[in-house]
């Protein structure tokens, strides 16, 4: 019915359009969307998915995400909505089994993913959606926490729990992003101990601890040895600002005969030379070249500034463990989106992942 | 459990009693005789009687009818005594559902009354709703259903709140509400709810803070303290708690430790130190590693010290706050080595090689390169808390000659 409706209305998404034609759909293309204000009295049976067709839904969506036929604005657009409406008809009907945890912590990754994708994009509009994008992560977390308490027994064990727990500490490294969420003290009290001493909050617990002290290096380092992907698609942004102060204080504090070597901060702040020097430029600062060539950063200059938020862009890690596994981990992520098995923390065995991606697509150009 | 055997005549003349002492204290304006009516959980004789007569007896309601003196409180005494006969019988959940429609009923009358007469026994009250929600909850969660009466009292307490935020003698009642409130809130743990009282509290013009009770002011401001210390503003948090201490009544031991519990981490982040006097008289041996070091610049111990205690440090929200006085600690640790060079060679003290902090920390049994340590002396320069420069060629840490570890004293490192 909502699909007649939205036929006529021409208010089909583009993965939804049957041949590229904006008015026409099908059963198999077509997703539920989500509706802001729905009225409890003229919800019938038929208008609420299933649990089973839900769980459909959300491969399908799934799938999507790697899709490179329309930019990732369009793809996500139409994923966080139709996910929305996912965990719409999942709250009106009041399901909470461990079914849905698994559906959650995939929606959950998804968030995450897509905000890391959100800042690789450009846009008048990609604020506004990492911004809707960071909302929806943050409830859809708080209540995958609800859902692990509700399914809580003795014999049961979430396998991502702890990971999922650590995500919400690294999401509030910054104690004035809080929100109205719950400062971290307050939100330490009540995770269960088990999850307190868990390997991931350790990483995310040292983290933190790393970011309010300002050990930019340990910050930078530990990211780098011992973040899963997802970990580090969090703390990502935290990175650059961790950066910003760590040139703050070698301007500040650096022997003035002694410039600094660029080629040290490169390899402290775990940035190309290139991008050092241009991160330093951001930051209103000079860079000086020696009679050797070198690149060095003078120090004492009173022209530094902080550029706020998003002004400053953002250079990857430079890391041999994230280079090689990068694709990799995109791809295994897709992979367990949509079949939903366990997400890996450690190193991936790159080796196998290459030979059996290589042969699943031998395989598919064989059966072409 | 089981009542004593009371005869119909004995059980009818308790309740009569009982209904004339209400009328009595209301007519009268007696505070006080009200408020023991109301202390439920306090077990007193004369209501555990009551409570007695009331189950014999049955019908209460019609006694309550028989004259216009009671019956025009019967929307108070009918659920009261509901409350009451349940609590004997430990139906705690049905009491408590009961006294919250007594307690409804009473903050009406209350507000129709002109003066504040009966303050005290709305404080009472208060209380009391917020003690019979906590233990019908318990016997919620002890028969496996979801607690909810603590979250229905803390609304209920709003109401109140509500009633008594007005122009008039009436409204130096808020703060003790506003206490229990806190209290449901910190129970809950749903702390984000304190904001719209205390800002109802400190911007409201009816309100002046100085007229209120001393004692709700020192727990008001005790509460609002801890939640400086979650939020981490350390220089509210400090000026708040100090005050709850320096007000706080000498003799109540038990509520100096509460204050001392947050407090002392709050000065230990601008660098004052408790005595250990102070911490032994107290009871509050968990910090003493951390106060020793503190002043040994021990980071080995410092670290030693939360672990050992973390999960207590966790539950009272103040681990991360103790976290952050490793900056302090090395601040104190490189003070030590400044002063055994200093010792050997006066003129040379003030150079301090990176690869010797490397070895006193490995010392330590902390292991660090180089870069580390750079980064953290370049951090310590940063933030003050060390006055001089590096030298990254050199590998070298150069202290000021004058004031290098300057006091901290009423600044906040942030």
């Amino acid at each position: 019915e909502e699909r007649e409706k939205r036929e006529r209305l021409r208010d089909l998404a583009v993965f939804e359009r049957l041949y590229g034609n904006p008015r026409q759909s099908s059963p198999n293309l077509a997703v539920k969307k989500f509706c802001r204000t729905i009225s409890v009295k003229t919800l019938q049976d038929s208008d609420v998915r299933p649990l089973s067709v839900l769980e459909d839904t959300l491969n399908y969506l799934c799938n999507l995400l790697d899709s490179t036929e329309h930019s990732f604005e369009v793809v996500h657009d139409f994923i966080f909505d139709r996910m929305r409406s996912i965990r719409q008809d999942l709250s009106m009907q009041n399901i909470s089994c461990s079914r849905v945890v698994s559906m959650y912590e995939r929606m959950v990754k998804f968030h995450i993913i897509s905000q890391h994708k959100l800042r690789r994009c450009s846009g008048s509009n990609i604020s506004s959606l990492s911004y809707l994008n960071m909302e929806q992560l943050m409830k859809a977390l708080a209540t995958l926490y609800n859902l692990y308490e509700a399914n809580r027994t003795s014999e049961s064990i979430f396998e991502n729990e702890a990971e999922f727990f650590s995500f919400y500490v690294l999401l509030h490294l910054d104690s004035k992003t809080q929100g109205t969420g719950e400062t971290l003290s307050l939100w330490f009290r009540h995770v269960p101990s088990h999850i307190m001493k868990s390997i991931e909050m350790y990483f995310a617990r040292k983290i933190l601890r790393y970011f309010k002290l300002g050990f930019y290096k340990n910050f930078i380092h530990t990211t780098e040895s011992e973040a899963s992907y997802l970990q580090y698609c969090i703390i990502e942004p935290s990175i650059n600002e961790v950066r910003a102060l760590a040139i703050s204080c070698v301007n500040y504090g650096g022997y003035k005969p002694q410039p600094f070597p660029l080629l040290a901060l490169s390899k402290l702040l775990m940035m190309k030379e290139c991008d050092v020097e241009s991160f330093c430029n951001d930051s209103g600062l000079q860079t000086s070249v020696d009679e050797e060539g070198n690149n060095f950063l003078p120090t004492k200059q009173t022209t530094l500034i902080h550029p706020k938020g998003g002004l400053h862009k953002y250079y990857p890690l430079e890391s041999e463990r994230f280079e090689r596994n990068c694709e990799f981990y995109m791809m295994t992520y897709v992979e367990c989106l949509t079949y939903g098995e366990g997400v890996l923390l450690v190193d991936f065995k790159s080796d196998l992942l290459r030979t059996r991606y290589g042969s699943i697509m031998w395989n598919y150009d064989l059966r072409k | 459990m089981a009542s004593s055997y009371l005869s119909m005549g004995e059980a009818h003349r308790r309740v009569t009693d009982f209904l004339n002492r209400f009328s009595d204290a209301v007519s009268s304006q007696d505070a006080k005789s009200l408020c023991l009516i109301f202390s439920i959980s306090s077990n007193p004789s004369f209501l555990l009687s009551l409570s007695d007569a009331l189950i014999t007896f049955q019908d209460a309601s019609r006694v309550i009818r028989q004259a216009d003196r009671y019956s025009q409180y019967a929307d108070i005494l009918l659920p009261l005594f509901r409350a009451l006969q349940s609590y004997r019988l430990t139906n705690l959940v049905e009491s408590y559902q009961a006294f919250e429609k007594a307690a409804n009923a009473f903050t009406q009358e209350f507000r129709n009354w002109e003066s504040a007469w009966a303050l005290e026994a709305l404080y009472v009250i208060a209380y009391e709703t917020r003690i019979l929600a906590e233990r019908a909850d318990r016997e919620l969660s002890s028969n496996g259903k979801t607690p909810e009466k603590l979250k229905g009292a803390g609304s209920f307490l709003m109401k109140v709140f509500g009633v008594l935020a007005g122009k008039g003698s009436k409204r130096v009642g808020a703060l003790y509400v506003t206490c229990q409130l806190f209290k449901i809130y910190f129970k809950l743990g749903t702390v984000h709810l304190c904001k719209s009282v205390t800002r109802s509290i400190e911007t409201a013009r009816i309100f002046d803070f100085e007229e209120f009770p001393l004692r709700d002011k020192v727990t008001y401001m005790y509460y609002t303290g801890r939640l400086e210390v979650y939020n981490e503003n350390f220089s509210a948090a400090d000026h708040k708690l100090s005050y709850a201490l320096n007000h706080c009544n000498p003799w109540k031991e038990r509520n100096i430790r509460m204050i001392l519990k947050y407090l002392i981490p709050v000065k230990l982040s601008i660098g004052i130190l408790p005595k250990t006097s102070l911490l032994e008289k107290y009871n509050l041996t968990e910090y003493n590693n951390i106060v020793l070091a503190f002043r040994r610049g021990d980071l080995r111990l410092l670290r030693h010290a939360l672990q050992e205690h973390e999960d207590q440090f966790l539950r009272s929200g103040v681990y991360l706050v103790l976290e952050k006085l490793e900056l302090q600690v090395y601040q104190r640790l490189l003070k030590k080595i400044y002063i055994i060079q200093k010792q050997k060679d006066q003129n040379k003290a003030h150079q301090i090689k990176l690869d010797l902090i490397v070895r006193a920390l490995k010392w330590l049994e902390i292991d660090m390169d180089v870069d580390e340590v750079e980064c953290i002396m370049s951090i310590l320069i940063y933030k003050n808390l060390v006055k001089g420069y590096f030298a990254h060629k050199s590998k070298v840490v150069v202290l000021s000659k004058q004031d290098p570890f300057p006091r901290l004293t009423g600044k906040v490192i942030n």
